[in-house]
């Protein structure tokens, strides 16, 4: 994988981490250009990038994102960010969320599950920071596609969306894999997704959530 | 003055006593048939011009116009001595005779200002006098008068030798040259009234008219005498100027007193129209019509900035004036109040913009009034835009130095102590290297917030404003004496205000100026507080440069007051405040 931020500190903490948690790192980059390049060369599993970069330090790192996964299929990437913005969240998911992940950056101080994150999203998963899902879901007015699910569905969904696995959500909300097969059927039903291969309506039930 | 004034009496008395002379050598004369009607001409001319000229030397005694009449009109009186029968007597008349043109186109040449303002008038002017003083001269000593079928003239007795010839050629040639002038000088004088502006015309119509007429008629019998038509119209022309001559000086009296008499007239008029009130521009509109100028604008003083502004507060030029203007400045009750700049034109007719002035002074001060709170006005939304784009930029600052310090640090802090969290099992020394690593990021975030913090309320000022300055003086790279800072509490903003003043300035001074010893003084004197910051350095600054200073005086401005810059080359730079603190 490819790490890029323009901090040194940062890239380079974060290429530690990785390393600790048994990912190989090829290379690092300071701006746009140096991640373009690197990445092309590489053709990494998954590049993590700080969203701020030269020169204009503001969104230099969701382009790069995005020119990535246009052009580099087989490439992960990783966005991270210091605050959490949901337009952020939907430029970048919001056409395809396989292979795709935006993260808070202080997750990477959870070790093993930003890891896993990452590890997710290089095997064409997706990784959706919690805050933005309890964003989400935190809003006062339920929006539209939303209101038919119960509250137990929403919070399967919300997990869904962050990337987790049926047996990750089963873990998390303390309930049997078999109830959460459940949910994940019922949730499908209600958003109206036409039946297709379980990942893809799992990719299309996220996009329904996160366009709420 | 009263020298002057024995002078003016001693020339009146000679102006009688030559016109007497010429009464009687006129008189005493036989050598032409219309004596009698030149001699009344003549002292029309002499007395006419010279009693004219007294008037205008006394009314205007710094101008040249007075004095030429004068002369004009004691050549006028000279010229007749020709007809007399006495030899030297008749000798000076011949030569003095044609004088009087010259002297007539040097005084309508410079009507009205008494000077020759451009190079073409005075060699015109140049030309004249050597056509009627020299070339006059060397005709003369070749002519001998009675052998030109005038055989009861006098003898001439500066006759060197009688050469029809030669005089002829010389006369011939001084014909030609007064004719070429005259067109000239004729063509000046129409071009200078078509371009006077219209209260100039009123005043000047006469003089140029009559003036213009008396060239043309002059003109015209140079012609006739060259061609050498018959005597009657010759004299006929001649006896036509003479008139036109003698009328001269009563043109000069008309253009005189219808410039007083419009000025009086004007100054009444706009006072009635002041009377009337109007909206914003009449005051400007009942100026131009009393100037008779159309372009006349109006200048409105702001003490405060030290500047003139025009009716919407925006500043304005006047000093120097646009080409073409001259700006008069109006007082009222002592003070400046305004200026009206006007057409260079006007320049010859002070009085009247000043008696137009001061007429208006009490509007004009309202008016200022209104000026000035527009500047004020428009001052301040200038500074209000400034501080609010200044206020956008600082916050966009902070975050960004937040972003790159202290969160930067914050962040590899968490990464070093998720690390050795997964190492405190395995290896503790290097877990514990990491928390030191750790321990290392977090006092150095603390010491950048504390920085930011610094920027945005320096919790000195707390303390006050003299320990906060102290702080100040103690960072700075450069020695700073602390001359004097006000012990007791000031309004907040105006602390805070004295304390970034000072800041930016010592920073300005520690990049920039290359000082060994700045020094701070801070003094309340009444109710304004009074901020100086001087170094020893190179000087040089440049106000424009920076947005730090343009920041701190529109930080300034928002509590009126006001920041100043000295900063000469090699000098050192001084930085001034003063802010009420009532």
């Amino acid at each position: 994988m490819i790490v890029a931020d323009d901090s040194v500190l940062l890239r380079e903490g974060v290429t530690r981490l990785l390393e600790n948690a048994g990912h190989e790192v090829v290379g690092q980059a300071a701006d746009r250009e140096e991640l373009m390049r690197k990445a092309r060369a590489h053709k990494p599993d998954v590049a993590i990038i700080d969203i701020r970069m030269p020169p204009t330090h503001t969104d230099e790192g969701l382009q790069a994102a995005r020119t990535i996964r246009k052009e580099l299929p087989g490439t992960g990437v990783v966005v991270l960010s210091a605050y959490i913005e949901e337009a952020y969240a939907l430029e970048l998911l919001g056409e395809n969320p396989a292979g795709v992940g935006y993260l808070l950056k202080d997750r990477v101080w959870d070790g093993d599950r930003f890891a896993e994150a990452v590890q997710r999203v290089a095997e064409g998963g997706s990784a959706l920071d919690p805050e933005v899902v309890s964003h989400i879901l935190g809003r006062r007015r339920v929006p539209e596609p939303l209101q038919e699910l119960t509250p137990r569905e929403r919070d399967v969904l919300g997990l869904m969306a962050e990337g987790r696995s049926n047996q990750a959500i089963a873990d998390a909300l303390v309930i049997s894999g078999r109830a959460v097969e459940k949910h994940v059927a019922s949730i499908f039903t209600k958003l109206h997704l036409p039946p297709a291969p379980e990942d893809h309506r799992r990719v299309l039930a996220v996009l329904a959530f996160l366009r709420s | 003055m009263r020298g002057l004034r024995r002078i003016q009496v001693g020339i009146a008395v000679a102006a009688v006593g030559l016109g007497v002379g010429v009464l009687l050598a006129v008189a005493g004369g036989q050598h032409n048939i219309h004596r009698g009607a030149y001699a009344a001409l003549a002292l029309g001319i002499g007395w006419g011009f010279t009693g004219t000229g007294l008037y205008a030397w006394r009314r205007w005694p710094a101008s040249n116009i007075g004095p030429l009449m004068i002369a004009v009109g004691f050549a006028g009186l000279v010229k007749t001595l020709a007809f007399s029968n006495d030899s030297v007597i008749f000798t000076i008349g011949s030569l003095g005779e044609v004088l009087i043109y010259a002297l007539l186109i040097h005084l309508l040449l410079s009507f009205p200002s008494g000077q020759l303002d451009s190079r073409v008038d005075r060699i015109l002017v140049f030309i004249a006098y050597v056509n009627t003083i020299a070339v006059q001269f060397a005709a003369f000593v070749f002519t001998d008068p009675t052998a030109q079928g005038c055989s009861q003239c006098p003898a001439n007795p500066l006759l060197i030798d009688h050469a029809d010839g030669a005089a002829g050629v010389i006369g011939a040639a001084q014909l030609d040259i007064a004719v070429a002038v005259l067109g000239a000088v004729v063509a000046i004088l129409y071009r200078r009234w078509r371009d006077s502006i219209p209260s100039q015309r009123r005043a000047f119509a006469p003089v140029l008219a009559v003036g213009s007429l008396t060239f043309l008629l002059l003109m015209s019998s140079l012609i006739v005498e060259q061609a050498g038509l018959p005597a009657g119209i010759d004299d006929g022309l001649t006896l036509a100027l003479f008139g036109s001559l003698a009328c001269l000086p009563f043109a000069f009296m008309v253009g005189l007193v219808r410039s007083r008499f419009s000025q009086a007239e004007a100054v009444s008029s706009l006072v009635a129209r002041l009377g009337g009130g109007g909206g914003r521009g009449a005051l400007r509109d009942a100026l131009a019509e009393a100037l008779g100028d159309p372009s006349v604008e109006l200048a409105y003083w702001v003490p405060s900035q030290d500047a003139y502004v025009d009716a919407d507060g925006q500043p304005m030029r006047v000093d120097p004036a646009p080409k073409g203007k001259i700006a008069t400045a109006i007082e009222h009750e002592g003070r400046r109040v305004a200026a009206i700049v006007h057409d260079a034109g006007l320049a010859e007719e002070g009085d009247l913009v000043h008696a137009v002035g001061a007429a208006a002074a009490l509007t004009l001060e309202n008016e200022r009034l209104d000026a000035e709170l527009r500047a004020h006005v428009e001052q301040l939304r200038a500074s209000r835009a400034r501080i609010v784009t200044a206020g956008y930029a600082e916050r966009r600052r902070l975050e960004r130095d937040l972003h790159d310090g202290a969160q930067q640090r914050l962040m590899a802090l968490g990464i070093n102590l998720r690390m050795a969290r997964n190492q405190v099992e395995s290896d503790a020394q290097q877990a514990a290297a990491l928390i030191d690593a750790s321990l290392e990021e977090l006092k150095k975030a603390t010491a950048e917030l504390r920085e930011l913090a610094r920027g945005i309320h320096p919790a000195a000022l707390d303390g006050g404003l003299a320990a906060a300055l102290g702080g100040l003086a103690g960072r700075s790279p450069v020695p700073v004496d602390l001359v004097e800072a006000p012990h007791e509490r000031l309004p907040a903003p105006v602390e805070s205000a004295v304390y970034f003043v000072v800041a930016e300035a010592l920073t300005n001074v520690a990049r920039y100026a290359r000082a060994n010893t700045a020094s701070v003084t801070v003094a309340r004197n009444n109710d304004h507080v009074h901020v100086q910051i001087s170094d020893d350095g190179i000087g040089g600054a440049d106000p424009a440069r920076g947005s730090g200073l343009r920041g701190l005086s529109d930080r300034v401005a928002a509590l009126d007051g006001r920041l100043e810059l000295t900063s000469a080359d090699g000098d050192g730079t001084t930085v001034r405040a003063r802010i009420p603190c009532g």
